[in-house]
Order: C-alpha cells, then sequence, then structure tokens
C-alpha cells in the first residue's frame, strides 16, 4: 500500500533491523536463577536443619558434603566449590533482578504511593520482595564470605559457636526472615509469571497458589527458628569451650581428644 | 403460564433510610493558571439506585459546574469513566454508591495525560499503543472476495477470540499496575492481552517472530513484573494473568533462539 | 487563523465514520476524521444484538436471500423506505459481514448438530447443517421472516467498531478525538469543512475539505428516557439543519426500544427475546399472545413496545416508586446460555439493578431508542441541496428505514453506508468539480462567527440556566413526543419548546472558562439540539397519520393517500423558532413492493390511489417472468443495479446458492 502501512502480514516488520534476543533470555534467566536458589534453598534448610535431629546427624550431613564419605577424609574446599558456585548464582541473579529495580527516588516513591493507593496484595508483596531482596545483597553476602572462607569451620559445635558466640544470631534472624519471605514470594510469583498451574478457573488457582506459598514460608520459618533456636541453646552451653569442635559419638573412641590437625578435622 | 418464584418479592432497590455520602475529588485543571491540585469534597443525598454517574453529575448540575469528568454510554461498556475510587481504579458508571461507604474518594486515573479533574485522555495512550503493537488483522492478503462464502472458524476459536476482545480500553489495568507507574513506555496489560488476540486469531498471519518485535523487551512482556492487579481491577474481568502468563511463554521461546 | 487542510472531513468516529474514511483512504485520498470521544468509546460500542445480513447460513435463515431482507425492511418501514436505497443495502450487507469477518470481527460460528433453542416459551431442539459449520452465526430478531443477525456474543456492536477502528489505525487514517463541529462552512451552496472546537482548550479550528461526511449518530438525548449515550445528542444533524440549505427529514420518526431496564433506561437486547425471552405483567401472566398472535414478543419494535405502554395503560403495569415498568422474562434460557450469551445483559442487571437475570425478572419499560430521520441525503449519501456534504449512519436519512427500523438494521446500515458513500465521495474527490475554490475570507466569517457565540456565552450576562432547559426540552420529548401522540400534546410541545429556544438565548453561565467547560458545552449545544426537537414535535404534529414508530391516537391509521411523503425540514433564518417543512413524495410507481398490510400490528390503512395500480403492474411482471432468476425478476420491478459502486455490486454467495466451483476472478478492482 502507498502508505506503507503493514497491513499485511511481512510488510513493514522485516524491513527493520531484528530486535535483541537479549531480553528473553535475560528473563529465563532471572526466574531460573531464582528458580535453583529457591530450591538450593529448600536443601539449605534440610540440611542445616538437621541438627534438630541431633548433634551427630548435622555432623553426619556437614561430612557428607566434605566428601568424608567418599575420599575417607575431610576436603572442606568442595564445599568452598559449592559455595563459590552459589556466590556466582545470586551474583546473576542480583544483577539480574536489578533492572526491575526502581532506578530512582522517583520511581521508588511513585510505586510507593501506588501500593498504598491501591492496598493490593500482589503488589504489595512485590515491594517486600525488592526490600527482602535487597537486603539480602548485604546479608547474603556476609554469610556466604564466611562459609567460603571458613568451609571447616562448619559444624555442631563450629556452627553454634558463631551463631552465639560470634553474635550472627541477630545476622541470621534478620536473614531469614528476608530469605524466606523472599524465596516464597519468588515461587509464587514464578507460577503466575510463566502460568504453570494453569487452570480454567483462573481465580481459585492463584488462591491455592498463594496459600500454597504462605504455608512454605511459614513452614520454613518455623524450621529455620527451630534450627536457629537448638544453634543457640547449643552455643550457650558450649560457650565456655569456644572453638572446640565436634567429635560424634562413634569416633570418640580415643579418650583423649585429639589436637587440632587430626586426621578427622581439618586438613590442615 | 409458568410462574417465576422471583417474581413476586423482587423489588427495584431496597427501601434503605436515605444517607449523605460525602464525595471528595482529587481536582486540579492544568489548562487554568494557577490551579493546583487539592481535594475536594461535595455532599450529597443517595439516592436510590445512585451510581457515581448520576451522582457527579448531580454535583455538577447542583453545586459545582467546573467538575470535569467522562462519561459517555452509562451503562459500563465503553470504557470512558474509569477513575480512582477509593484508590482502587474502576468504571464510575456501574459504581453503585451504596457499595461504597459513605465517605467516598475520588481521583483521576495516574499514567494517562490528565485533562482536568477525573478526566483523562485514554484515547491518545491507546491510539499510541495501537499503533506501536500493531494491534490489528494483519491479513494474507489486502483483497478479499467478499462475495464468497466467508472464511470459516471454529466455533470455540471464534468463543476464545471473543473474550480476549472483549477488553474496552479503560485503562484500569495500566493505572493499577506499578511497572506502569514506574516506567512510562511499558505497554501495559491492555497491549499484552492485544497481542495474545491477535496470535490467537488465524486471520492474522504473524509469527511468533513477528510479535516478539514487538512485545520481546522490557518495555514489552518482558517488562511485567506480575503484580496482577491489572487482572484483579478489570471491570471486563478479561483473563489477563493467564494471557501475560502465555505471551510471556511464547515470547521467551520466539527469543531464546 | 488555525486552517487544517484535507481531502474528506468525517465528523464523527462510530462505525459509519470510520468506514467512510477507510474507503476513502483506500483510493487514495486523505481523511480527517473529528470525533467528541476516542472512536472506539463511540455508540456504536453499545450494539449488543446483532447485525442484519442475509447469509442464509442457519437452518432458520435457509431460503433467506436479498429478496427476503429487502421485503422485511420494506415492511418494518411501513413503506417509509426509498426502496432503492433498500436494494442497495440489502445487496451490500452480506459483503460488509464478510469484509468484516476478514477484519477480525470474531463473528460467532454455527455449530454443526444439534442445539437447544426457546421458541415460543418451548424448548426446541434445531439440528443445524453439516456445511454450515464453522460459518458465521445468526439469530432472529423482531419483525424479520428469517434468523437473519450475525452476531458476536453479545457484543455485536463492540467487536465491529474495535475491528473498524483498528483498520483505520491501519490505514494511519488522522483521527482528531475531542474535537467537536460546531459549524459547517458553506456559501449556500456548496460546502467547505466545519468550524470544530477543541474539548481540551477550548480552541476553535477550521477543517477545509473537499467532502465533509455528517456521521455523527443519534439524537436520543433529546428526550430524558433514552438508551442512548450520553453524547448521542444530534449535534451533527443540527449542523446540517442550521446551513438552512440542507434539510433534514422524518425526524418525527423516532424509534422506542421495548426493553431498557428501568428506570436507567439502559438497555437489554433484542436478542433476549430473540433467544426466548418473555414479557410479563404485574400478575406474571405473558401478554404479548394476546396482542400479537403470529409474533407475539418478536413483532417489530414499535408494534411491541406500543402494546407495551397499551396494556400499562390498562392497569397491568407493576407499579414503583419511579413509576410503573413491566417484566422480561429470561429465566427460562438457564444458566448456561444467559452466561455465554448474554453476559453483558447478566452484568448490566448486576452492576444497575442489583438483581440476577438467571433466577430474577428484569424490569424494563420501552425508552427512546434509534432516530429514524436525519440528514437527507440521495442514495449516494450526498446532500441534494448542499454540494459537497454527505451523510451515513444513524445521522443521516439515506432513508433505509422509512418510519420504522428493524434491529440489526443499523448496525449493518453503518458499515454498508459507510462502504457505500465512502466510495461516492472518493468518486467525488477524484473528479475535478470537488476543488476547492473558496476565500480564506469565509473561512474567517465563520470562524469569527462562532467565537462570537461562544464569547458572548463566556461573558455571562444571561440569567437562564442551561442544564435547566435542557431538562425540560427532555421532560418534554418524553412525555408528549413519545410512543402515543396527541394532536393536543403535541401542539402544547411545540409551543414550549419555541419558547425554550427563545429562553436559550439569553443563558448564564456560572463557570466561564474557555477551555474544557462542560456548562459552556452543554450551552452551546442547547440550540441546536431545541431545533432538532422542534423539527421532531413539528413534524410529528402535522402528520396526521399513523406510520411505522409515529403513532398518533388521535389518527391511528396510517394514511398513504395524503402521507406517503418524508418530511423535509430546513432552518431558513437563524432567528427563526420553526422549521421550514416541506413534502418529499415517494412515488409508489417505482416501489418493488407496493404498499400493502406489514404482517403485524394495525390492519387498516387508507391506500394510495396508485397502488392497486401498482400492485396490478408488480403482479403482472411477476406472472411473465415465472420461474427466470430472482435477480432478473427484480431487475425488472425496479432497476436499480447500477445504483450500487462497481465493487460492491454482483450476487452474494450462499451455501445454497454457491458460486461456480473455480474461484471466481476476483472483480473487485485492487485499490492499490
Ligand atoms: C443501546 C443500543 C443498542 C443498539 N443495538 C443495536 C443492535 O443490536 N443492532 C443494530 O443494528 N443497531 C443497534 N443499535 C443502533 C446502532 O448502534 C447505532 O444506530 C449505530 O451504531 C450508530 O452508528 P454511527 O456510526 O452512525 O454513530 P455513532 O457510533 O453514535 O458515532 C457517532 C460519532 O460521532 C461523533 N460526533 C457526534 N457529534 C459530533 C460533533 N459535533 N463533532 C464531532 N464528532 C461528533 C461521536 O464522537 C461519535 O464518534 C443500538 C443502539 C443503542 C443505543
Ligand atoms: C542476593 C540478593 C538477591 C536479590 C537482590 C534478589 C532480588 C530479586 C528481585 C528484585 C526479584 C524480583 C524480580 C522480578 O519481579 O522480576 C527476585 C526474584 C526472585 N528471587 Fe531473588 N534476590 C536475591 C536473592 C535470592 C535468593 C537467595 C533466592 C532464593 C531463595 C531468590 C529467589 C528468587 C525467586 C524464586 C525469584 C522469582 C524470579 C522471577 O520472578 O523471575 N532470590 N529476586
Ligand atoms: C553453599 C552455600 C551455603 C552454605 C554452605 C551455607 C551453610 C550454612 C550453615 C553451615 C549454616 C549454619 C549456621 C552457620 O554455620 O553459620 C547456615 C545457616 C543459614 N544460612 Fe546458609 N549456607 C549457604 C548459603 C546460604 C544462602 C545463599 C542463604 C540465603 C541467602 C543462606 C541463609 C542462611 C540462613 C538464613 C541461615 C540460618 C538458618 C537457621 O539457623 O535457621 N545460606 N548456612
Ligand atoms: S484489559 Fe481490562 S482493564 Fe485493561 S483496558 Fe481492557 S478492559 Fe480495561
Ligand atoms: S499489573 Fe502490571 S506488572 Fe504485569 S501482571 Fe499486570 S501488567
Ligand atoms: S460511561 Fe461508558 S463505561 Fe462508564
Amino acid at each position: 500500500m502507498e502508505h506503507g502501512v503493514p497491513l499485511i502480514v511481512g510488510v513493514g516488520l522485516t524491513d527493520h533491523a531484528r530486535k535483541s534476543h537479549w531480553p528473553a533470555r535475560l528473563d529465563l534467566a532471572q526466574s531460573a536463577s531464582g528458580l535453583v536458589l529457591a530450591l538450593f534453598m529448600w536443601g539449605h534448610m534440610a540440611f542445616v536443619s538437621s541438627i534438630l535431629l541431633g548433634k551427630d546427624a548435622m555432623w553426619t550431613v556437614t561430612k557428607f558434603f566434605e566428601g568424608y564419605f567418599f575420599f575417607g577424609r575431610s576436603h572442606p574446599w568442595i564445599v568452598s566449590i559449592v559455595v563459590a558456585m552459589v556466590i556466582a548464582l545470586v551474583v546473576t541473579h542480583a544483577l539480574l533482578a536489578l533492572r526491575k529495580f526502581p532506578i530512582n527516588y522517583l520511581q521508588f516513591s511513585s510505586f510507593r504511593g501506588h501500593m498504598r493507593m491501591m492496598r493490593h496484595e500482589d503488589t504489595t508483596l512485590w515491594y517486600w520482595q525488592v526490600l527482602t531482596g535487597f537486603a539480602l545483597f548485604f546479608l547474603a553476602s556476609v554469610h556466604l564470605y564466611i562459609m567460603l572462607t571458613r568451609p571447616d569451620r562448619i559444624g555442631p559445635f563450629e556452627s553454634a559457636d558463631r551463631v552465639w558466640s560470634d553474635h550472627f544470631w541477630p545476622l541470621y534472624i534478620v536473614l531469614l526472615l528476608a530469605v524466606e519471605l523472599h524465596g516464597g514470594i519468588g515461587l509464587y510469583r514464578l507460577a503466575v509469571k510463566w502460568g504453570w498451574f494453569g487452570s480454567a478457573d483462573a481465580k481459585a488457582m492463584r488462591r491455592r497458589l498463594k496459600l500454597a506459598k504462605w504455608a512454605l514460608t511459614a513452614f520454613f520459618l518455623v524450621l529455620g527458628f527451630a534450627t536457629l533456636a537448638a544453634y543457640i541453646r547449643i552455643g550457650v552451653e558450649h560457650s565456655d569451650r569456644y572453638g572446640e569442635r565436634y567429635v560424634p559419638a562413634q569416633l570418640q573412641t580415643s579418650p583423649v581428644p585429639a589436637p587440632a590437625g587430626g586426621d578427622l578435622r581439618s586438613p590442615r | 403460564m409458568t410462574e417465576s418464584a422471583a417474581m413476586p418479592s423482587q423489588s427495584i432497590s431496597p427501601e434503605s433510610a436515605q444517607r449523605k455520602v460525602r464525595i471528595s475529588v482529587l481536582r486540579y485543571n492544568p489548562q487554568e493558571r494557577g490551579s493546583v491540585p487539592r481535594m475536594q469534597t461535595y455532599e450529597l443525598e443517595e439516592a436510590d439506585g445512585m451510581t457515581l454517574f448520576i451522582a457527579l453529575n448531580e454535583i455538577r448540575e447542583k453545586q459545582d459546574a467546573s467538575l470535569q469528568f467522562d462519561f459517555v454510554c452509562r451503562a459500563g461498556i465503553c470504557g470512558s469513566c474509569a477513575m480512582v475510587i477509593n484508590g482502587r481504579p474502576g468504571l464510575a458508571c456501574r459504581t453503585l454508591t451504596r457499595s461504597l461507604g459513605s465517605e467516598i474518594t475520588l481521583a483521576p486515573l495516574p499514567v494517562f495525560e490528565l485533562i482536568a479533574d477525573l478526566s483523562v485522555n485514554t484515547g491518545k495512550w491507546m491510539r499510541a499503543m495501537s499503533e506501536r503493537l500493531q494491534a490489528w488483522v494483519h491479513m494474507k492478503q489486502i483483497e478479499v472476495d467478499i462475495s464468497r462464502l466467508e472464511e470459516r472458524m471454529e466455533p470455540e476459536l471464534a468463543q476464545k477470540i471473543y473474550e480476549l476482545d472483549r477488553c474496552i480500553e479503560c485503562g484500569c489495568c495500566v493505572a493499577g499496575c506499578g511497572t506502569a507507574r514506574m516506567r512510562e513506555d511499558f505497554v501495559g496489560a491492555v497491549g499484552l492481552n492485544k497481542i495474545a488476540r491477535f496470535r490467537l486469531d488465524p486471520r492474522d498471519a504473524r509469527t511468533d517472530a513477528d510479535f516478539y518485535e514487538l512485545v520481546g523487551d522490557d518495555s514489552g512482556v518482558f517488562g511485567c513484573m506480575s503484580l496482577l492487579a491489572c487482572h484483579d481491577v478489570c471491570p471486563k474481568a478479561l483473563p489477563l494473568a493467564t494471557q501475560i502468563a502465555f505471551v510471556r511463554r511464547k515470547m521467551a521461546g520466539a527469543g531464546w533462539k | 487563523m488555525n486552517v487544517i487542510y484535507t481531502d474528506v472531513l468525517v465528523i464523527g468516529g462510530g462505525l459509519a465514520g470510520l468506514r467512510i474514511g477507510i474507503g476513502a483512504k483506500r483510493r487514495g485520498h486523505d481523511v480527517t476524521i473529528l470525533s467528541l470521544v476516542p472512536p472506539k468509546r463511540s455508540h456504536s460500542a453499545a450494539a449488543q444484538g446483532g447485525m442484519q445480513a442475509s447469509l442464509g447460513n442457519v437452518v432458520k435463515a435457509m431460503g433467506d436471500n436479498e429478496d427476503v431482507h429487502f421485503e422485511d425492511t420494506v415492511r418494518g418501514s411501513d413503506w417509509g423506505a426509498d426502496q432503492r436505497v433498500v436494494r442497495m443495502f440489502v445487496d451490500t450487507a452480506p459483503k460488509a459481514v464478510r469484509e468484516l469477518a476478514a477484519w477480525g470481527v470474531p463473528w460467532s460460528r454455527v455449530q454443526k448438530g444439534d442445539r437447544q433453542v426457546i421458541i415460543n416459551a418451548q424448548k426446541v431442539t434445531i439440528t443445524e447443517r453439516d456445511e454450515a459449520h464453522g460459518l458465521v452465526m445468526q439469530r432472529d430478531f423482531g419483525g424479520t421472516k428469517k434468523s437473519r443477525a450475525c452476531y458476536v456474543s453479545d457484543g455485536t456492536g463492540h467487536a465491529m467498531l474495535y475491528a473498524m477502528s483498528d483498520q483505520a489505525i491501519a490505514h494511519a487514517i488522522t483521527v482528531h478525538e475531542r474535537m467537536e463541529a460546531l459549524a459547517l462552512i458553506h456559501d449556500g451552496s456548496r460546502c467547505y469543512g466545519a468550524v470544530a472546537r477543541n474539548l481540551v482548550t477550548g480552541e476553535l479550528v477550521a477543517y477545509v475539505a473537499k467532502a465533509t461526511a455528517i456521521a455523527s449518530g443519534g439524537a436520543g438525548r433529546l428526550y430524558r428516557a433514552t438508551t442512548n449515550a450520553v453524547i448521542c445528542e444530534g449535534i451533527g444533524t443540527a449542523l446540517a439543519l442550521e446551513t438552512g440549505v440542507a434539510a433534514v427529514a422524518n425526524m418525527e420518526a423516532i424509534q422506542f426500544h421495548p426493553t431498557a431496564i428501568f428506570p436507567a433506561s439502559i438497555l437489554v437486547t433484542e436478542g433476549c427475546r430473540g433467544d426466548g425471552g418473555l414479557l410479563r405483567d404485574a400478575a406474571g401472566k405473558r401478554f404479548m399472545p394476546d396482542y400479537e398472535p403470529e409474533k407475539k414478543e418478536l413483532a417489530s419494535r414499535d408494534v411491541v413496545a406500543r402494546r407495551m405502554e397499551e396494556h400499562i395503560r390498562r392497569g397491568a403495569g407493576v407499579k414503583s416508586r419511579f413509576g410503573e415498568h413491566l417484566w422480561l422474562d429470561i429465566t427460562l434460557l438457564g444458566a448456561k446460555h444467559i452466561n455465554s450469551n448474554l453476559r453483558e445483559v447478566k452484568e448490566i442487571c448486576q452492576y444497575f439493578l442489583g438483581i440476577d437475570p438467571i433466577k430474577d425478572w428484569i424490569p424494563v419499560r420501552p425508552a427512546q431508542h434509534y432516530t429514524m430521520g436525519g440528514v437527507r441525503t440521495d442514495h449516494t449519501g450526498g446532500s441534494p441541496t448542499l454540494k459537497g456534504l454527505y451523510a451515513a449512519g444513524e445521522a443521516a436519512c439515506w432513508d433505509l428505514h422509512g418510519f420504522n427500523r428493524l434491529g440489526g438494521n443499523s448496525v449493518a446500515e453503518t458499515v454498508v453506508g459507510g462502504m457505500i458513500v465512502g466510495e461516492f465521495i472518493a468518486d467525488f474527490c477524484d473528479r475535478p468539480e470537488s476543488d476547492l475554490q473558496l476565500s480564506t475570507g469565509l473561512i474567517r466569517e465563520f470562524l469569527e462567527h462562532e467565537q462570537a457565540k461562544l464569547d458572548a456565552l463566556a461573558a455571562g450576562n444571561g440569567s437562564e440556566d442551561a442544564n435547566a432547559l435542557r431538562a425540560r426540552m427532555q421532560e418534554i420529548m418524553t412525555s408528549k413526543v413519545g410512543i402515543f401522540r396527541t394532536g393536543d400534546d403535541l401542539a402544547a410541545a411545540v409551543e414550549e419548546l419555541q419558547s425554550l429556544l427563545r429562553r436559550s438565548r439569553n443563558i448564564g453561565l456560572r463557570y466561564t472558562a474557555r477551555g474544557a467547560n462542560p456548562e459552556l458545552v452543554s450551552a452551546y449545544r442547547l440550540p441546536k439540539m431545541l431545533r432538532l426537537a422542534l423539527c421532531v414535535a413539528h413534524g410529528a404534529l402535522i402528520r396526521t397519520e399513523s406510520r411505522g414508530a409515529h403513532f398518533r391516537q388521535d389518527y391511528p391509521r396510517r394514511n398513504d393517500a395524503e402521507w406517503l411523503h418524508r418530511t423535509l425540514a430546513t432552518w431558513k433564518n437563524a432567528d427563526d423558532t420553526l422549521p421550514t417543512l416541506a413534502r418529499e413524495p415517494l412515488d409508489v410507481m417505482q416501489m418493488e413492493l407496493p404498499p400493502g398490510w406489514r404482517g403485524y400490528g394495525a390492519k387498516d390503512y387508507v391506500d394510495h390511489p396508485d397502488t392497486p395500480r401498482r400492485a396490478a403492474e408488480v403482479e403482472a411482471i411477476r406472472t411473465k417472468l415465472a420461474g427466470a432468476a430472482r435477480a432478473a425478476v427484480q431487475d425488472a420491478l425496479m432497476p436499480c443495479a447500477t445504483l450500487l459502486p462497481q465493487r460492491f455490486r454482483g450476487p452474494n454467495e450462499r451455501i445454497d446458492e454457491p458460486f461456480a466451483p473455480p474461484a471466481a476472478p476476483r472483480q473487485s478492482t485492487s485499490p492499490t
């Protein structure tokens, strides 16, 4: 047509340069990184909360990750590698998510005004997701840095000492709250964002997803706080023997506590 | 003759005691020199079956001739009268005052250009959106022989397309969307719904790659942060959440390669 | 001086205006459309029920064709229509539906196999043909012999308007929204465009064009109780009237819709009755069969509306604090049908009445619905008296509807009229005679004149309240120029409307801003509306017969001998308080269908002297050509095949009237 309007297919569209494929990839990457992190956090919680089953249980899990049961001795650097990968993932995810952050105060305040006006749950939840994400950026960094640099200091006593005697518990309370809120909202959002659980009655499905989301968050918060309480209790009891490593019952054959550097402990 | 149980008891509206309602309007007329945004409150007696359309017209006729607002169909079908009613975007003409408290707050839709008081230029925004998204059927050929039988379509498909075609471009979904409030260039749920509508239409010969050109970025479908307010405020109850998710999947697929 | 030049100026962005614009643009002319509101908000969007076109797809439409549609329309019009225009219309309507189908309207489609319907309060099973599967679905509408109304669920007008508007955007047609035409620029013989006012800034703009088309819709707001949108004030029609040169015709022909919800007057579609809904009175009794044993609830609108009012007058109405009403009962259609096919109706009941039509009956009463009259045009859509001026859609009296239009014929008219008039406008613009030779002085004069009127209003020295005068006008029209009319009432109405018109010269404003100012708007529209109201009331007073929707209690019979005329109204002087009325006779001897009984309603009427003669002629031709092709018979009766623009000529394919299998060579000439 003479006025150059694409009335029929293809005319016009093919003429200009094709659009970048990156937005699609980045969006997928953001979701994928969030999903992996969220699933990781479930595993992480299972692992950390093993303390609730007893110190030996936690010890076993720790040793498992250090490769003790494969190699017959501990290799905490394995943990360091995993931590490094998680850091990379968190950084990637955070950078991707950063694109969604309000870029200036004007945007931030107009969103906040909007949220207050609307009083709409999903809108408010996003705000909390951004806030918790922002907090995670700092809180998780501290935690991950410790895990990266001192993988050897993970264990029933070691962790408990950090939580209590090294005063990590306030950090963990906030971190726990932040990550559970963030992850729960994130998973819910993933489901609605990609329409995973499509159903004829979209409204009812959303209600159910929302319910599942809160149930998950509540479950992990209860579990998390119970775990934290357990570490604190052990930490308090163990505070006078700060720094001592845990030796599980089945290995306490030798009456004398082995000196540091013993084969069951750090390779260094 | 079949006697319906519904008939005898039915009355047009409950004989409720008349009450006073206070309507506060966010007023501002950018055309007028010296005008500043302010709240103004009007008090009036509620009548039976009073909608905000009736109430606002009464205010304009009896109390304040300068009050600006837009109504066209006054029947909830044209999308002219969307405004923020007690914090949520909605159609004023089909909102009964009795469904609200006695204190009612009205504000113009955000995001859109303000004309004055409650009147905003949704038409301009929608036209720009349509142009940008090329929101029309892109036919396979320009001339159809209209003296011959129309092309066939499955009845369910026609119904499905109509479900998405019911949008009245009222702008509620855009005004209710936090993303749209932060980012001017976001196409909004109304735009994404159009893409879903035309994608579904077999008469539109565009492919996903073509649609990707239109919404495959952060001002398009990837900009949507799934806040879902659009879905919750849409006065036509369009399945926006489902449709945006659908478009996102298709566009992610088209863009991944 | 703010002047914009364009080839074609279209006043109105509804279905009719948009289709004209697309037609002219496709032919290479520059088009500018003015609209009070964004085009998609035009009142065309309100049409729920359907669009008539004789596709003959469904079983209940078998045997339908242009001829049957023609007869229904002419009978419906009570022989007031221009039969040549009806022919042009029925021939093009199927093409219009098919064009819209290609442009994306999601017409409801035929599902082959069994389907449950309610006919005459009985459940009936209809089996649709396999060959029809997937073609456009059709439903029954009042006053028609066949199921002919194509529809899109219950949002027909909406879907049509959106597809049309999207096409206009696709064609990059300029639309100036919130721009109100205030006056036509003309020199007494040629129209040059219009002066318009920007409703946001108050600025005046002169649009200068080779051809100006009025497609501004109906004038329902002359009445208090109307189904029309608040912008349907007839301003476009009044602009033509105010030229003093162009005429408006048949303004007394006002249609009242039987089922407007009470008291808000929001329409619930005729489809409710078409699908099997019933009318009941205060006692719950279905009363239509007593009045109209044959078509019952599905007699034409004027008949049903009148019967309803009659029944109320007999004391069978339901009393309420707002007055009396009747019930519309669709509960028998069932939840599934209502939820899918009549959802819009359900929403209206929920939001505006707080009831559920699946269980509850709907309070209804007739209300003003449609303006059959409008700017008088010939079959090309052009004004016979003001060159360069065109009109289409509800604003026009192209004269498709005569004194009563059939449900579903009106959105069909907007599109068909838009297609046809658009072509004729393009033809006109192609010819050298359309070249503009006007002095800028004329433009300035018109601009200044309008500005002066606005300034005088804004100066605010008057003492009359525009809103009060307007409310009074609407009250007079509803109570005195309504469904039942009498000489006394009409005379009183004319009298008081005149006094209102005089008082309207002395309006004072409380709010005098020149930009967006609703009070100013209603003040300058008022005299225009009053003039139209006077055309309605005066025309109704003069017409001492009953025809179609125009019903005189004191003259209940149709009188072809005296009144087979169109009423033409012109407004010679701005100071006049009455229109100048003239009669435009209809020629019985040219009619394909000579006047007779409509098949419903009153049976007694006074024949035109020519009627028997013409009837005999028609009979003779039919006998002579018995067995000949439909088209040949038609052509012998009333030759009009060449009236249509070339691209819309030719037969329409149907399942039962298939074209030769190898695709017929496309006879339409490509516009590129
Ligand atoms: C509730 C309802 C239901 C209906 N249902 C049906 C149905 O089922 N089937 C059917 O066939 N018909 C139906 N009709 C009738 C039909 O919808 C209308 O007759 C038809 O749509 C009119 O279309 P139009 O294009 O002429 O005008 P409209 O669609 O009314 O458009 C008028 C345009 O003119 C513009 N305008 C007006 N004045 C000016 C001015 N001064 N300056 C600039 N622009 C101006 C307006 O902004 C608007 O864009 C229904 C009508 C109503 C009220
Ligand atoms: C470390 C810093 C982190 C920051 C700054 C951050 C930030 C964000 C933000 C802003 C979003 C919203 C993105 C959107 O709406 O499109 C988001 C989404 C998400 N986050 Fe995080 N996050 C962080 C860590 C985590 C962690 C540790 C988890 C694991 C529990 C996680 C899981 C998710 C999930 C599942 C989503 C949803 C993904 C999506 O919507 O595509 N995030 N994150
Ligand atoms: C591979 C990486 C990680 C390892 C090895 C790891 C390990 C641990 C360990 C051993 C503890 C017990 C307390 C301690 O020893 O200090 C712990 C607690 C915790 N970690 Fe991690 N962590 C990892 C990643 C993360 C991430 C990414 C987050 C969240 C962003 C996180 C959040 C928490 C929280 C909230 C606690 C306290 C839990 C409680 O007590 O209930 N961890 N982690
Ligand atoms: S999608 Fe819904 S809310 Fe948005 S413009 Fe359309 S009708 Fe309005
Ligand atoms: S509210 Fe906005 S962010 Fe997306 S889901 Fe709706 S468009
Ligand atoms: S005025 Fe049309 S939707 Fe409210």
